[in-house]
């Protein structure tokens, strides 16, 4: 009964199938190239962010400074890029919190089903209702002297305000798959539960969970940036540089370059994450071939 | 399946419409002025306000004894259509004027006065302002003695037997510390006239044998006692017969306990403006709600929702109701500062106070005509954290202000014409020349010093924090500043930031290295800038304290207090010819005129010494520069004025951006 | 310590409530519907009417209401002290308290403070004296930052305004993402489908707050169209309401597409189609149920969304709406308004639960045994 019987896994199949939809394999490039550019430029072209150089105040983007400055002379390009630094690294270290806990959660719930279901997804309906801004900014808190504009309470507060979503998903998913006659027969055979789990059920909603962690990163993104906007973000992110622009783009006087490339990068990363998540859908949802 | 989807709509349309309709209760006819008003106010309760906003509406809707003049921000007649001062400038006896009527027709008398000071003087209340009424006789007895009777009574004298009890023959230096800290015994001791204690406070840091210590025991329950006496005295006659107390209805006699130059216009700031007792005693809760408030000032409370707006409508019952031009007047509170600047430009807006626009927009909102910008009474300083290592080095604290170019931060970074302070007072206060400052920029004295501290070219000194509140602004010159002095001392700052309540409980614990911190003068005197540097004092929180310093601002608040005993002072400040001088200058006045003028020369010398202390001796504090006040207004907005004329003559920038809407008017508005 | 024990003693018994035997379900349901039925009147009635519209709501309940509803409430009132607990006990431990302020609060102050609100230094106490409020007094406690309202004098208003806004924006997003997703979903891979796929991403593709300030540039700062922010007519509502709605729009588009994609190869749609039915009726009938059955299983989800994003929707917009509560609440350590809101939330969150898996049930007739 093993999955990987036939000649081509599907995994072999479901990759075929995504190269195969240009949408998503477009998205993908530049979601790399992005990637690759904000973690390698900074070091390479000794970009630094936070080096002021009043005088040098809101210049237009020109060739010294491609994107250019902003009110304090800062270099916008430094600056977008060890932004996306933050912003992918918030994005997906939140996602990683929230899949390792809310896979291991909902599989468990899922697997189990019945009244220990219903109990662990009674945990889950009462923590959905937790005032998660609050959550949010007390994680922050607790950290904040020792962390001083360090990260790692974002991704906290945003991964354990995440995985919610995801336990629930994965929840779903096992709780079909678990009456399927693969997964019954294993049982008959007298498969440890822990075995049917890893070994039988897991694999079959990996896509799912493939799928929504794709999804979950952009509205990670968005969640960080709705931060920054109330004033509560930490560090230099996306998020914080297009909350700042918003103020300067007006009829008084439009700096348009401090909203401009900041929103484009926030915005390309987010639709290609989209566009990649729902190409891995259609790619390994069998139901959706064509 | 259609069917179900169209109704599930139908529903929601149909939610849509009802909840709707429920809200279209419309605002009403178009206001005739729109004021920018920042965030919500906390109440109207004169007595428990703080805050800008809440200052904004209170000085419409009541009016105290006297009030500012917009032309000239002079004390003026308000309920008190005149006043009597006596000789020696400490008691006061108010006229009121027998128009004055609250907005529910009552007349405004004097028992309103003495019940609102009472009031506020409550220790049970909690008003924050009590303080800035100290100079009252008997106010801070009311307000304060009970507590620290209590404290020296117990706490105090519990925690002096335990301190003897561990150490049996001498009680070290560090402990005593401790002790005098813990228990804030300065504050709870504030002007004792015991010469026991008053020489224990005084005494210089170190060991102490314990049974001198043993000795003060009788002395604190002796002072104890005498605060409890203090307390019920003053329970009994401040708002009665001594104090403040009413003549007659309309005859107010009010006596300081030292003749106090500012104390006039005080009696035109909120937390000395009468309150209606009736109508607290009706609603002491939200007595001061659309419905229940009753007022005494050009313009009354209309409405009031929460996030929308607050509508004020001219007062009918105001004596001066002829003079106030504006029929209605909405406050909104506005916390984004891109949509409060986009409503000003729709012309939803007439008038955005206070810089409540963005920041980075300063400079080309300056380039239009409705801009109006001047210097401000706020400034804008650096605590540094003095109980910290390596910062509990005067060499250190020096350093850092050496090493910070302010020049270029007003020039480049903040752009509004702000002010460079090398000072703790900003300039403009009449009358007053600032303390000596050893503070300028001077990167190689700066690093001689650091270097004589131990950090030679910076070398091994920690890493530090520049805390400072969640705002764009103060994080920009947290940057800058951590950016300069990595550059000139090559000691490596980072800025960090808080949210205000957090922040607050930081500052207080004294849970930082160098905080940001800005105090807006409460009145146009140095002593709101000097006395939140007491030891101990509640917005200090530098743990940085000095006994000359506090023995300077006691003197200047009571400057007989100083002419009784100036020796000590005279030894420890820095140009005691100068008083020694002022001194022969007050006792040489013969006319009462004459001496009070002198003794307020003297006492701003004695302010100007203490400043000097912050400035050129200890440093606790890094001041940074002086605020300009801006703000956008319509030219149709009329009455408005940015630079004040005295009667005098004398010319001087609106310091508090003072615009009382009583004389404002609107004409041609579109 | 002992706060950590009680706090998973909590969870547990929380979580023991799925073992309630179906016949207790329905007592016990019954009687804490009441109890929610007797606080909230109480707010409305005084407390006579709370306690007769309760007992009476007791009988009803137990009469009428289906299971799966009191299961919900049976769920609903432990979970709420719980969470007024939990978030007691997490106030408590944030940094900063509300007494904290610019002109630093004397200790005698401070104590006059905490004793007039109610509000003292201990959480366990705190949680004592707000659940003697809630239940006997049948108030949410005063708030501390806006003085002289209680804590329902601010929900009160901004309640509806949230409501308002947050239902037109669910309703925007629904019609707009359905539509978007069904026309993709029957053109597939046409430019039909990837145009409107790209119209719908936009919603996602950046936070609200810039669509929100977008639009402010161009239809009231250029356009003078509508009003820049603020609240008081129909005409306020519309751009908070874009901005709110195109994020949740572009989600439900794209559960559309693939759910109609689905239906559309389904068997009996293309005997349907073979039959040389009418394709209006083959979309009417079935690529909408495709449509909506995914869409309607996201409709908690987008309304939580919702909810979110009017967080930062109103304050840009300056709405007196609940957002602002939410936010301020927390940054000032306004307790009471925190819990208030708290319990606002998580009952709406429950109830459009329920109204979710009752919608599910009644539309996929499937689901109704598998989730019973």
């Amino acid at each position: 009964m093993s999955q990987n019987a036939a000649p081509k896994g599907p995994f072999e199949l479901a990759l075929q199938r995504l190269l195969r939809n240009r949408v998503a394999v477009a998205g993908a490039v530049v979601l790399v190239l992005i990637a690759l550019c904000c973690v390698l430029l900074p070091s390479v072209l000794h970009l630094d962010p936070n080096r002021t150089q009043p005088a040098l105040r809101n210049l237009a983007p020109s060739a010294r400074y491609w994107f250019g400055t902003d009110s304090l002379g800062r270099d916008l390009f430094a600056r977008v890029m060890v932004g996306g630094q933050t912003s992918l690294l918030v994005g997906l270290a939140s996602t990683a919190v929230s899949v390792l806990v809310g896979v291991s959660y909902g599989a468990v719930s899922g697997f189990y089903g019945g009244k220990v279901d219903e109990a662990m997804m009674r945990l889950v309906d009462f923590l959905y209702g937790l005032p998660y801004m609050f959550l949010v900014i007390l994680i922050m808190l607790l950290f904040s002297e020792t962390a001083r504009g360090e990260m790692l309470p974002v991704f906290l507060a945003l991964g354990l305000v995440q995985w919610l979503t995801m336990a629930r998903i994965v929840r779903g998913q096992v709780l079909t798959l678990r009456r399927q006659e693969f997964v019954l027969a294993a049982e008959l055979l007298g498969a440890s539960d822990a075995r049917i789990l890893l070994r039988h059920v897991l694999p079959n909603v990996v896509g799912v969970i493939v799928v929504y962690a794709t999804l979950m990163v952009p509205s990670v993104i968005i969640l960080e940036s709705f931060l920054s906007f109330l004033g509560l973000g930490v560090a230099l992110s996306w998020g914080q540089l297009v909350s700042d622009g918003v103020a300067v783009v007006n009829p008084v006087r439009a700096y348009w370059w401090l909203l401009l490339w900041p929103s484009a990068f926030l915005g390309a990363t987010l639709l290609s994450l989209n566009f990649i998540g729902d190409g891995l859908r259609d790619a390994l949802d069998p139901k959706a071939r064509t | 399946m259609r069917r179900t989807l169209i109704s599930a709509l139908l529903v929601v349309v149909a939610a849509l419409l009802v909840v709707g309709l429920t809200l279209s209760k419309a605002t009403g006819k178009r206001a005739d002025l729109r004021v920018m008003n920042g965030t919500e106010p906390q109440t109207l309760d004169p007595d428990l306000a703080t805050g800008d906003p809440e200052h904004r509406i209170l000085e419409d809707v009541f009016e105290g004894l006297a009030r500012l003049d917009s032309a000239s921000l002079e004390p003026v007649p308000g309920v008190a259509e005149s006043w009597d001062i006596s000789a020696d400038g400490k008691t006061y006896v108010f006229h009121l004027r027998p128009t004055a009527r609250w907005s529910d027709g009552r007349p405004v008398t004097a028992h309103d006065f003495t019940y609102a000071w009472r009031r506020l003087q409550d220790p049970t209340l909690g008003g924050e302002y009590a303080y800035i009424m100290h100079m009252v006789r008997w106010a801070e007895a009311r307000n304060t003695y009970g507590a620290q009777a209590e404290a020296l009574r117990g706490r105090v004298v519990k925690a002096l037997d335990e301190l003897v009890a561990q150490h049996p023959s001498v009680v070290p230096g560090a402990a005593l510390r401790e002790f005098a800290k813990k228990l804030n015994l300065q504050a709870t001791l504030k002007g004792t006239p015991n010469p026991a204690l008053r020489s224990f406070l005084l005494r210089p840091d170190g060991d102490i044998e314990t049974d001198e210590l043993r000795g003060l025991r009788p002395e604190l329950l002796a002072e104890a006692a005498r605060r409890q006496t203090a307390h019920d005295a003053a329970d009994e006659h401040f708002g009665v017969d001594e104090g403040v107390f009413a003549k007659d209805d309309h005859t107010l006699v009010v006596e300081l306990n030292a003749a106090t130059p500012y104390f006039l216009e005080l009696t035109a700031f909120y937390p000395f403006y009468p309150v209606p007792r009736w109508a607290v005693e009706r609603a002491s809760r939200n007595w001061f709600m659309p419905g229940n408030f009753v007022g005494n000032g050009a313009f009354t409370l209309e409405s009031w929702r929460v996030g929308d707006r607050i509508v004020l409508e001219r007062n009918p019952q105001y004596w001066g109701k002829n003079e106030v031009k504006l029929k209605r007047v909405d406050l909104l509170p506005i916390e984004n500062m891109t949509t409060a600047l986009n409503l000003y430009l729709t012309g939803d807006v007439d008038w955005i106070p206070h810089g409540y626009y963005p920041r980075e927009l300063g400079p080309d909102l300056k380039r239009r005509a409705d801009f109006y910008g001047n210097p401000a009474l706020i400034a804008y300083y650096y605590r540094i954290n003095t109980t910290r290592k390596p910062f509990g080095d005067k060499r250190v604290r020096k350093a850092l202000n050496l090493a910070i170019d302010r020049e270029q931060i007003t020039r480049d970074v903040l752009l509004m014409g702000e002010q460079p302070a090398y000072t703790v007072v900003p300039p403009g206060l009449r009358g007053y020349t600032s303390g000596k400052s050893e503070i300028s920029l001077n990167v190689a004295e700066a690093r001689k010093l650091l270097a004589e501290a131990g950090f030679p070219e910076g070398r091994g000194f920690p890493k530090f924090g520049i805390l400072y509140n969640t705002m764009e602004m103060h994080k920009k010159l947290a940057e800058v500043v951590a950016d300069q002095l990595r550059r000139n001392l090559n000691i490596d700052a980072v800025a960090y930031n808080q949210e205000w309540q957090s922040y607050q409980q930081s500052t207080t614990n004294m849970d930082y290295d160098v905080s940001r911190y800005g105090w807006v003068g409460d009145y146009e005197d140095p002593n709101t800038f000097l006395d939140v540097w007491l030891t101990n004092g509640g917005n200090n929180r530098t743990g940085w304290g000095s006994l000359v310093y506090d023995r300077l601002i006691e003197s200047a608040n009571n400057v007989e207090l100083f002419l009784d005993s100036p020796e000590f002072l005279l030894q420890h400040t820095h140009e005691p010819q100068k008083l020694r001088e002022l001194m022969q200058g007050v006792r040489a006045a013969r006319e009462p005129a004459a001496r009070l003028e002198a003794m307020s020369k003297l006492r701003l010398a004695l302010l100007a010494e203490a400043e000097t202390i912050l400035v050129a001796d200890d440093f606790p504090i890094i001041p940074l520069y002086f605020y300009v006040i801006s703000g956008l207004v319509k030219p149709y907005v009329r009455g408005f004025h940015t630079e004040i004329i005295g009667s005098d003559g004398s010319k001087r920038p609106n310091l508090r951006d003072l615009h009382p809407l009583r004389d404002l008017s609107v004409e041609g508005a579109p | 310590m002992s706060e950590a024990i009680t706090l998973v003693l909590g969870l547990a018994l929380l979580a023991a409530t799925a073992w309630t035997p179906p016949r207790h379900t329905r007592l016990l349901g019954s009687l804490l519907f009441g109890l929610v039925v007797a606080v909230l009147l109480r707010f409305v009635l005084g407390p006579l009417g709370g306690v007769l519209g309760g007992v009476l709501a007791v009988g009803v309940a137990h009469r009428l209401l289906p299971a799966l509803v009191l299961r919900r409430v049976l769920f609903l009132v432990p979970a709420l002290v719980l969470l007024v607990f939990s978030t007691t006990l997490l106030m408590y431990r944030a940094p900063g308290n509300p007494f904290a302020n610019e002109r630093a609060t004397s200790a005698q102050v401070e104590t006059a403070l905490r004793a007039q609100y109610g509000v003292p230094k201990n959480a366990n106490q705190f949680f004592r004296i707000y659940m003697r409020r809630l239940l006997v007094e049948g108030t949410l406690g005063p708030s501390i930052k806006v003085q002289g309202r209680r804590v329902e004098e601010l929900i009160g208003p901004a309640f509806p305004v949230s409501m308002a806004l947050g239902l037109l924006a669910l309703t925007l997003s629904v019609g707009f993402g359905l539509s978007l997703g069904v026309l993709a979903g029957l053109k597939r891979n046409s430019a039909a489908d990837y145009s409107s796929m790209a119209v719908a991403l936009v919603g996602i593709s950046l936070p609200s707050f810039v669509i929100g300030a977008a639009e402010m540039i161009v239809f009231s700062l250029w356009l003078g169209w509508l009003p820049v922010a603020g609240w008081g007519s129909y005409r306020h509502l519309v751009m908070p309401a874009i901005a709110l709605a195109l994020p949740s729009s572009a989600v439900i588009a794209r559960l559309a597409r693939s759910g109609t994609i689905e239906i559309m190869q389904q068997d009996f749609v293309r005997t349907a189609r073979a039959k040389g039915l009418p394709e209006s009726w083959v979309i009417g009938r079935h690529a909408l149920r495709g449509a909506i059955i995914p869409v309607v299983s996201y409709l908690g989800p987008a309304a939580a969304a919702i909810m979110t994003g009017s967080f930062v929707v109103e304050v840009l917009f300056a709405i007196p709406g609940m957002g602002q509560w939410f936010v301020k609440g927390a940054i000032n350590r306004d307790y009471s308004v925190v819990l208030g809101t708290a319990i606002v939330y998580f009952g709406l969150v429950i109830l459009f639960n329920l109204l979710v898996d009752l919608a599910y049930a009644w539309l996929d007739p499937r689901l109704r045994q598998e989730r019973a």
